[in-house]
């Protein structure tokens, strides 16, 4: 009895080592796809946040519908993804603050760079601040690359964050609602389309509140009213905020 | 010897049996001849086909679906209007929910095609009217299925018939149709079912049974779904993500065919008037007119779904019961649960503003909580429950906490102190505390005898299970169920997913679309005069039938829809925080002030564009590559 159990286990175990036999033979995604957001205008990287733009990839080498894929952008404006399966794919960028562009097919294979250039919808020029006790002020003139066709043009927001990354997705709301009791944001509204007073106007967000003996990062953020209604940025500054 | 003769005589036993023909009917399995060929077999039928309609009721989760024979199901306060900022939930954002579940029930659609095909071969045994009942129901709900397809994906494949599921792959796999003719089919089937079904309660007819389709609801559904394809048509014209998917008309509607559509929601609209009415019974009392309108069974329900006590983890349908009385109040009314969604501030404005500030900038004092109500409108009372309102005895008391002094404006005080970039709800000092502000985590804790929270308080320590907004919701909650008969799964009042009052709300929006005024006014005015409000005169604007809708529906799972459909959900949601009421009591004054402030969690809401259509589910696509292109910005 005690033998035929043991007999039984035996052949269990070897029946469920055999059922693990089958490996998967397919390379994994060990390919690199890298590259920058080049800002058509300073030629730099586009300023951005993290997901502020996105390369949408679809594999062309399997099916005619594929489904899309993403890579998000990172803060620095470039992108990288250091996972993915090598192959024929068409490439573009999308859901940020710049004009379409068209897609570009690309072999991916090894570790493949590429840099896509965009134009943005508007440049932050100018941009200035000063700071005073717990009150910060960001000044800043706007410039659109292209006019024609340009979406309605929103607000510009201050963004301010303890840390340097910051922008739309990363900031202390606090400090950009100007006034609990409504609800409002300190923010420079526009809400109409390019013309040439936008272009002369010197607009101006200030951010108060700031506490003495921190450290804080901030940048303005410009958005048109687009499908995707994301933000052209300035750089980031520091602020220290010296003690009391 | 011998034995070979019985092995000889019951081998041939065997072949002898072996010939008998196999296709002969199985017993475990109930055709379909069995089923349309008796009354209680077709209406079996179609009790399973309500039991899977796509109805956002109490259990739907916007993420999570309808939830059959789920055991989160008792989690009501996953719902739709905590993603939409008309209560402050457990989601962390509206992007949590936005892109639906992957919704796809062409399942049940062949339920529903089945009968609809092969129910008329069996006409013999019924009456004509019978039979045309039972027809007009199963339109009725075959094009409810789509609707709830429609206003998710835009255009989808239109199938009508019953699919050979040996036919070719190619063959089963439909294209997409346009959205414009999606909603025409819709429309086609609501008509079908108001034609085939019979009057309920005149000339002999029965009366409306509960729980099922009557010739009139037909059309009231007529009438939001093509108020749903006029306001696409008008307002999806101007605000769209542009894609492949738009341009083959898969998505959005041509702006002409408006007022096409806008007819046709008031047409539907005005066949439903005199068969159902607006509840007054518990008049004169207003507050508990309203209340009572979704608890007692009266003539304002055109279309409901109902509940018993049966073990929802037993029964695999939606028939088990509810959990709303243990969600969605304070757990010291309930008998188990919590509560994680709250009513915001948001929404108690649509009624205008609350007097809690002085003309000179100092917040308003009261003597009792329960103060803040007096003067409000009924339908507002009868909605929420503010401080100082009871519920089974037990008062709701929620404090913030506790100014031993107080002196100047709301204003400056939330720039002094509440406003202050440290999370003040994270931090409680306690009542022993030096400060002026004080706030508690525990319910007891006391400052010179008085609670500093409340029971029913905003209590860090419990994270979200006690109010964010300073409100609870009061909706559709059964005040008269002992507390021990609010435990999880308890609930059984129904779900009223159809009432008049929307009726008159889609006919006043239609007729002010399309100029008639005067027939907009009249509508809103019989919702105001039931709710206790002031009358609206001719001035009023497109935005006071929005601001109507909105107050009158809120908390029914509409809102998320409207705001879709009138293409302002990106503007509405943009960056939006939603704000709280909170009480205060003031040590020294022993009076207690209200302020507007974020809800304590300060989540922020947002709504992409590319949320007016959710994403078409990836494994039907990897199925049907006739469904492409994916919605734009997919």
């Amino acid at each position: 009895m005690n033998n035929s159990i043991k007999l039984l286990f035996a052949a269990f175990a070897v029946l469920a080592a055999a059922s693990c036999a089958k490996t998967d033979n397919y390379a994994a995604p060990n390919s690199t796809f890298q590259g920058n957001f080049i800002d058509s205008v300073t030629g730099q990287n586009l300023l951005t946040e993290t997901g502020g733009a996105q390369l949408m990839l679809k594999q062309l080498s399997w099916s005619s519908t594929p489904d899309p894929y993403y890579i998000p952008a990172k803060p620095d404006g470039s992108f990288e993804d250091t996972r993915i399966f090598s192959g024929n794919y068409s490439v573009i960028p999308t859901q940020g603050a710049f004009w379409p562009t068209d897609s570009i097919v690309k072999q991916i294979s090894g570790n493949t760079t590429v840099n896509f250039t965009v134009t943005p919808y508007l440049e932050i020029t100018n941009f200035n601040h000063t700071q005073d006790a717990d009150s910060l002020v960001m000044t800043c003139q706007l410039s659109a690359p292209r006019t024609d066709g340009l979406p309605e043009i929103l607000e510009i927001w201050p963004f301010v964050n303890s840390t340097e990354y910051v922008g739309s997705g990363a900031y202390i709301s606090n400090f950009t609602i100007s006034d609990q009791s409504n609800g409002s944001y300190n923010l420079a509204p526009i809400n109409t389309t390019w013309n040439a007073t936008i272009a002369a106007t010197t607009y101006k967000c200030v951010v108060h509140g700031l506490i003495a003996g921190r450290t804080y990062y901030a940048r303005l953020g410009v958005r048109v009213n687009d499908s995707y209604k994301k933000y052209n940025f300035s750089p980031v500054i520091e602020v220290d905020v010296p003690t009391k | 010897m011998k034995q070979l003769k019985y092995i000889i005589a019951i081998a041939a036993a065997y072949f002898l049996a072996s010939c008998h023909k196999l296709n002969v009917p199985p017993l475990n399995i109930i055709s379909e001849d069995q089923v349309f060929s008796s009354a209680n077999g077709v209406q079996a039928y179609l009790a399973n086909i309500y039991t899977f309609l796509p109805m956002e009721d109490f259990v739907y989760e916007p993420n999570g679906g309808f939830m059959t024979g789920n055991g989160g199901r008792w989690q009501c306060f996953y719902q739709m209007d905590a993603i939409d900022g008309e209560m402050a939930g457990p989601y962390g954002g509206t992007g949590d929910a936005a892109q639906g579940f992957g919704f796809w029930p062409y399942d049940r659609i062949r339920v529903i095609n089945i009968l609809l095909a092969d129910l008329p071969k069996y006409a013999n045994l019924y009456s004509q009217a019978q039979l045309n009942e039972w027809l007009g129901e199963a339109y009725f709900c075959r094009a409810y299925t789509y609707f709830a397809l429609v206003k998710r994906y835009g255009g989808v494949p239109i199938v009508n018939t019953v699919a050979d599921p040996n036919a070719t792959p190619a063959s089963l796999q439909v294209p997409r149709d346009k959205e414009e003719d999606v909603y025409n089919f819709i429309g086609s089937d609501f008509d079908s079912a108001y034609a085939l079904m019979w009057a309920p309660g005149v000339a002999g007819n029965p009366g409306i049974q509960l729980g099922a389709a009557n010739k009139y609801a037909a059309m009231a559904y007529k009438s939001r779904a093509m108020l749903f394809a006029a306001t696409i048509a008008k307002y999806g014209a101007a605000n769209y993500v542009d894609g492949p998917a738009r341009a083959a008309g898969f998505v959005g509607i041509p702006a002409a065919d408006a007022n096409k559509f806008f007819q046709a929601s008031y047409d539907a609209a005005k066949l439903v008037e005199g068969n159902f009415s607006l509840y007054t019974g518990g008049y004169p009392d207003k507050v508990q007119n309203y209340v009572d309108l979704f608890l007692k069974p009266n003539n304002e329900w055109i279309f409901i779904r109902q509940y018993t006590l049966s073990d929802p983890n037993v029964n695999n349908d939606n028939a088990g019961p509810h959990s709303w009385d243990a969600t969605m109040t304070c757990r010291i009314m309930t008998g188990d649960g919590l509560s994680r969604t709250y009513p915001d501030l948001d929404y108690v404005e649509r009624y205008g503003s609350l007097p809690i500030v002085n003309a000179d900038g100092t917040p308003t004092r009261f003597n009792n909580l329960s103060d803040i109500t007096i003067g409000l409108e009924p339908r507002l009372q009868g909605t929420i429950y503010f401080t100082g309102n009871t519920l089974r005895g037990v008062t709701f008391d929620q404090q913030r906490g506790i100014y031993k002094t107080f002196t100047g404006s709301a204003a400056q005080e939330l720039s002094d102190n509440l406003n202050s970039p440290n999370d003040v709800y994270a931090q409680y000092p306690d009542t022993n505390s030096s400060a002026n502000l004080i706030f508690a985590s525990d319910p007891n804790s006391t400052y010179r005898n008085h609670r500093v929270i409340g029971r029913a308080g905003f209590n860090p320590s419990t994270g979200d299970d006690n109010t964010r907004t300073g409100f609870y919701l009061r909706k559709y909650v059964n005040y008269n169920a002992a507390a021990s008969a609010c435990g999880l799964y308890q609930s059984t009042q129904s779900y009223v997913d159809m009432r008049y009052a929307e009726v008159l709300l889609n006919r006043a929006e239609a007729a002010y679309e399309l100029g008639m005024t005067g027939d907009a006014l009249a509508d809103i005015n019989q919702i105001r005069d039931r709710a206790g409000a002031v009358e609206a005169t001719a001035s009023m604007t497109l935005d006071t039938i929005r601001n109507e809708r909105d107050k009158e529906l809120g908390f029914e799972h509409q809102y998320w829809w409207d705001i879709r459909r009138w293409r302002i959900a990106d503007q509405v949601l943009d960056n939006r925080k939603l704000y709280g009421l909170m009480p205060y009591y003031i040590a020294t004054e022993n009076k207690y002030i209200f302020i507007k402030q974020i809800e304590t969690f300060q989540r922020t809401y947002t709504f992409q564009k590319l949320w007016y259509y959710e994403p078409l589910p990836g494994g039907e696509l990897g199925k049907n590559p006739n469904l492409y292109p994916n919605n734009p910005g997919y």
